[in-house]
């Protein structure tokens, strides 16, 4: 008797996945094209004006919409497709097959990564087509490497909901926490531009550290707060997956 | 693992008593699923059917009693790969292929993608293989369902009203698959409420009742316990002089035809002969499990 291999099964999982999106991408449409419709207006009109971090604003936006964009997916896309499995019965499919359901769940996980990315490269091709080069390969490389890593406490945030809601309750639930989150964090418009209470919030909210955690890879800004307060959210928001998962109705 | 206990039963439920908050859905119920055999379970909705396969897939936690498949404990994932499962709601995503899903459904079974292959071939649905589920009709479904439960190679299948949605031909093969895997030596648990199709698949025929056994053994035993017949015939007499003919029961109109039930069909035909020498049309018939079944279910809430 052979049980399952853990990768084999993950593979078949983040297959899965991918398939759903490239067969069926309208359902994620909107998670590509408003970041990119945004960061097109804006970045022609103020792309290549000075930030006051001194960076270019299409260098500031990269992070900035880079980290809207990343959230969005990654707190929306596998949270809704656990939420909709539960629904159609494809998830108590899973429950009674031989492989572990958390493989299934870190899946869902893995097959949003490629789709973040995508939302990055489309902004930098935006970026690079209106302005030109503005920020190097490699603090660009970092700017990918710790949007994708530090995207994993909204991930969990949304696997959490998708455990407990119904997959339309689960959508209206993370778009309620996403958008307040993005603006209140000057993801959109810079938090300079916005009333002084708004950056009185702004440092409460994971997002916003994860938006400064990127401009530090393009400034050379000090980092380790934005990385503890994303490791805090992480045990926070993964502690409430944790424990939504335990109560897993499928 | 690794030790194989063959000597154990596919499936052995001993003692379950399962309630959702205070509502109880099994009482006290004892089950036994032999390699090789069809064990078919049937009762009314609410009887406690699904929460019985909740249990043996491991979805439900055991509260109080005993589940083994094959010995061991389906909670336990390792487990589950004895296990083939088809259930009452499918889900396939959209916008996977017939060949994906069971695919899907061997790995994660512990198995070669390429079994895949052999399983849609055994249930003969090879020609779908490239299309995609959104495409598919119930029927076709229900079979790929199957293909998905077979091709882990299980020694226990579950199948909870799975022929739903199926035509004639498409039931008769589906059944015909099962059995050759029964044959074969796998353990089949199955739920349905069409009882033709429980008398002639399954060895075993187990009646559930409001979460208890009120019956169980092979569709001819259950049947041999209720030695009513019905009588109809086309009679002169009105329907309540049948009525008061001896060892009639009941009495009902069918068509132009009366229709008298009896433990004792041959008294009550000395009588009625006697009473309307016009009497034609004369049937005379056993009982089917499906009467069966509700003569017992109505029992059981009598003596509840």
């Amino acid at each position: 008797m052979t049980a399952p291999g853990a990768g084999a099964v993950l593979g078949v999982e983040v297959a899965e996945g991918l398939r759903g999106v490239i067969r069926e991408p309208a359902a994620l449409f909107f998670s590509v094209v408003v970041p990119v419709l945004f960061f097109t207006m804006f970045t022609a009109l103020f792309g290549s004006m000075p930030s006051p971090n001194g960076l270019p604003v299409a260098a500031s936006m990269l992070a900035t919409f880079g980290a809207f964009g990343v959230v969005s997916v990654m707190q929306l896309n596998p949270g809704i497709s656990v939420a909709s499995d539960r629904e159609s019965g494809w998830l108590r499919m899973k429950k009674v097959s031989a492989a572990p359901v958390w493989i299934t769940i870190a899946g869902k996980v893995l097959a949003a990564l490629p789709y973040a990315l995508a939302v990055l490269a489309a902004l930098t091709a935006v970026a690079l087509a209106v302005v030109g080069p503005v920020i190097g390969v490699g603090p660009w490389l970092r700017l990918v490497v710790v949007l994708l890593l530090g995207s994993l406490p909204f991930a969990c945030l949304g696997l959490a909901v998708g455990f407990l809601a119904s997959a339309n309750a689960t959508t209206a639930i993370l778009n309620a926490i996403l958008f307040p989150m993005v603006i209140a964090s000057g993801l959109w418009i810079p938090l300079e531009a916005m009333p002084a209470w708004v950056g009185g919030i702004a440092p409460f909210l994971p997002t916003y550290h994860l938006a400064q955690l990127a401009l530090a890879q393009l400034t050379g800004a000090p980092a380790a707060a934005h990385v503890l307060v994303l490791l805090a959210a992480t045990v926070v928001t993964g502690g409430l997956a944790g424990w939504a998962y335990r109560n897993l109705r499928v | 693992m690794g030790v194989t206990r063959d000597g154990e039963p596919a499936l052995r439920v001993t003692g379950i008593e399962h309630a959702y908050g205070d509502v109880p859905a099994l009482r006290g119920v004892d089950l036994e699923v032999a390699p090789g055999e069809c064990v078919a379970l049937l009762g009314p909705n609410g009887a406690g059917k699904t929460t019985l396969i909740g249990l043996a897939t491991g979805l439900l936690a055991v509260q109080t009693g005993r589940v083994a498949v094959k010995g061991r404990d389906p909670r336990r994932a390792a487990t589950r790969r004895l296990l083939g499962v088809v259930q009452q709601q499918l889900g396939f995503p959209r916008t996977l292929t017939v060949a994906e899903l069971v695919r899907g459904a061997a790995v994660r079974a512990g198995r070669p993608a390429t079994a895949a292959l052999g399983a849609l071939a055994e249930v003969g649905i090879t020609e779908l293989a490239d299309r995609r589920s959104a495409k598919l009709s119930g029927g076709q479904q229900q079979r790929v369902a199957l293909a998905m439960a077979l091709v882990g190679d299980p020694q226990l299948l579950l199948l909870d009203e799975p022929t739903v949605g199926l035509d004639v031909t498409a039931r008769r093969e589906f059944w015909q698959t099962v059995a050759a895997r029964r044959d074969a030596g796998a353990g089949v648990l199955l739920t349905t409420h069409v009882v033709e199709e429980a008398a002639a698949v399954a060895d075993q025929v187990v009646v559930l009742h409001e979460g208890r056994v009120i019956a169980a053994g092979s569709p001819a035993e259950l049947i041999a316990l209720l030695p009513d017949r019905t009588v109809t015939a086309r009679t002169t007499l009105p329907a309540c002089a049948v009525a008061d003919l001896p060892a009639a029961l009941s009495v009902s109109n069918d068509g132009e035809l009366l229709r008298v039930s009896s433990t004792a069909p041959e008294e009550l035909l000395r009588a009625w002969l006697a009473a309307d020498p016009w009497l034609s049309d004369l049937r005379v018939e056993g009982a089917g499990l499906e009467q069966a079944l509700v003569v017992l279910t109505e029992r059981a809430g009598v003596f509840a």
